[in-house]
């Protein structure tokens, strides 16, 4: 069986337009939120993606092709894209369009976008469809189907999942403070993030991964589902507990599923490994925060960046967030939890470590 | 666009169920199975519940092993509840009430409820239905797979089920 590596990365979020400016932004601590409005007297913060000139599809085609080259992925011919997102191009949809294409229509316009060739897949599993694209994908490749593949994770401007959110209580009016004492919801944020994979070895190895869907709760964390997806992402590693150096918790600053998540991960590993956050700085970017996140994340790593948290720690959770990288860090578990009881997990491997 | 099941070397089809269209009394049909009427679920959803557990049923099991994957796909998807929530925003409306129904993953939690079932379930779209099945099958372990395409079109709904194991 082949072994699944990440050949390049790319990223745009609300730190900036490419990982170095987002680094950049993270080390000065980052920026603060805008607020979207809904309708009248409704708006939330969001963290969205710097301003650009042009129509919805002019701005989203322009980030792609930049996202696509930072990675350095080629447009070769069989190669799978998978787009995973969760709102997909409803944002195109709610300026006066008629919705006359149906769910693959925004896969089909990213890919024309960046004029790719071979197969085009969406992914769209709430939170966790970045995550889940990119177990998809190392299926491929570890069953030799291909030898690439090029993960897109996207979340572009609308306010129809503001809206969404909002109107379930979800959403913070403030800032989003994962296992804060004052945390009070989520801030959503806006990321086009693209993960190039390969059976190539690179300095990062995707070591294994898990995708549990628990229909008990459809709206949020389930203690269980969480233990399942940690224990089955360690499996498929070859891995136990004591082997993962550092933790990327969902941890998006939800009441109620920031306590589920922690309190999942001490029955999982007993004394909690160093713990990440990274949605304080750029938001819950949904359908794309699972490769939004693992491109700051291993940018993090390699540069020494930190994304540290200002914010006070829920002391009820008994944890911590790390100040500084861990010394030794050669494993590192990333979670994505999400609406429609979804959990899943990848298991990183740093080569270079 | 049909979506026929090709061979898949390896696999053997445990079950199928091909609801196109669903007889009329497939709502009631569903609620008699679920023991209750799904609550807070669009139409396409539970025309995904319908087709999944009566290709179950068909099956002769009664719950979907854990380690069996689910996979679901769709062109229409719940496009409608979609439609009808940007349609409520525009109007003015700040909380789009059938926003809930737009999320393909709550099909995935409906399912897992519906099936006492929690696992590796995705809703993975694409314009080729062999490479879509393809992808579904590869990295599947022996407990094999649920593999559905649900499209709501307008008045017409189709609803397609297969168990899938190894051969």
């Amino acid at each position: 069986m082949k072994k699944v590596y990440l050949a390049g990365r790319g990223v745009a979020c609300a730190l900036g337009a490419d990982l170095a400016s987002s680094l950049a932004a993270l080390r000065s601590g980052g920026r603060a939120a805008t607020p979207v409005a809904v309708a009248e007297g409704f708006s939330w913060p969001v963290h969205t993606l710097p301003n650009e000139a042009g129509s919805w599809r002019e701005r989203l085609g322009r980030t792609l092709r930049r996202v696509v080259a930072q990675s350095g992925a080629p447009a070769a011919p069989g190669m799978p894209l998978f787009v995973a997102s969760s709102s997909l191009d409803v944002g195109y949809e709610e300026s006066d369009h008629l919705f006359t294409g149906d769910v693959q229509t925004f896969a089909d316009v990213v890919a024309a976008a960046i004029g790719w060739q071979g197969p085009v897949f969406t992914v769209s599993t709430a939170c966790t469809s970045a995550v889940n694209a990119v177990l998809s994908a190392a299926d491929l490749i570890r069953g030799g189907e291909v030898t690439q593949a090029l993960v897109l994770g996207i979340e572009f401007s609308n306010a129809f999942t503001v809206a969404g959110f909002g109107g379930m209580q979800l959403l913070s009016q403030g800032r989003a403070r994962p296992f804060g004492a004052q945390r009070d919801g989520l801030v959503l944020g806006e990321a086009v993030a693209a993960l190039w994979l390969g059976a190539a070895p690179a300095r990062w190895r995707i070591a294994g991964g898990a995708n549990v869907v628990d229909g008990s709760n459809p709206t949020g964390a389930e203690a269980g589902a969480v233990i399942a997806m940690c224990r089955a992402a360690l499996c498929q590693a070859g891995l136990r507990p004591e082997d993962i150096d550092l933790v990327k918790p969902q941890a998006a600053g939800s009441p109620a599923n920031d306590a589920i998540e922690a309190a999942a991960l001490k029955q999982v590993f007993g004394m909690l490994p160093p713990l990440v956050a990274l949605k304080q700085l750029i938001g819950h970017t949904l359908g794309a925060s699972g490769a939004a996140e693992l491109v700051l994340l291993t940018g993090c790593i390699e540069s020494g960046a930190w994304p540290r948290a200002t914010h006070e720690i829920d002391p009820a959770l008994e944890l911590a967030l790390a100040e500084q990288a861990p010394d030794r860090l050669r494993h590192v578990l990333l979670n994505a939890i999400g609406f429609g009881g979804g959990h899943a997990a990848l298991v990183l491997e740093d080569g270079g470590a | 666009m049909t979506f026929v099941l090709e061979a898949l070397p390896g696999w053997r089809v445990a079950s199928q169920v091909e609801a196109d269209p669903p007889p009329l009394a497939w709502r009631d049909d569903l609620a008699t199975r679920l023991g209750q009427r799904p609550r807070r679920l669009g139409l396409w959803a539970e025309l995904a519940l319908y087709g999944a557990c009566r290709c179950l049923d068909t099956a002769g099991e009664r719950a979907l092993p854990a380690g069996a994957r689910v996979r679901v796909a769709s062109l229409s998807g719940a496009q409608s509840a979609t439609r009808a929530s940007v349609g409520q925003l525009r109007s003015g409306l700040p909380m789009p009430f059938s926003f809930m129904q737009s999320q393909p993953a709550l099909m995935l939690a409906a399912l897992g409820q519906a099936l006492a079932w929690q696992g590796d379930a995705s809703f993975v779209v694409g314009r080729d239905p062999q490479a879509l099945q393809r992808l579904a099958v590869q990295g599947a372990g022996p407990e094999g797979l649920l593999l559905g395409w649900v499209e709501e079109e307008g008045e017409a709904l189709r609803t397609r089920w297969w168990r899938l194991v190894p051969a």
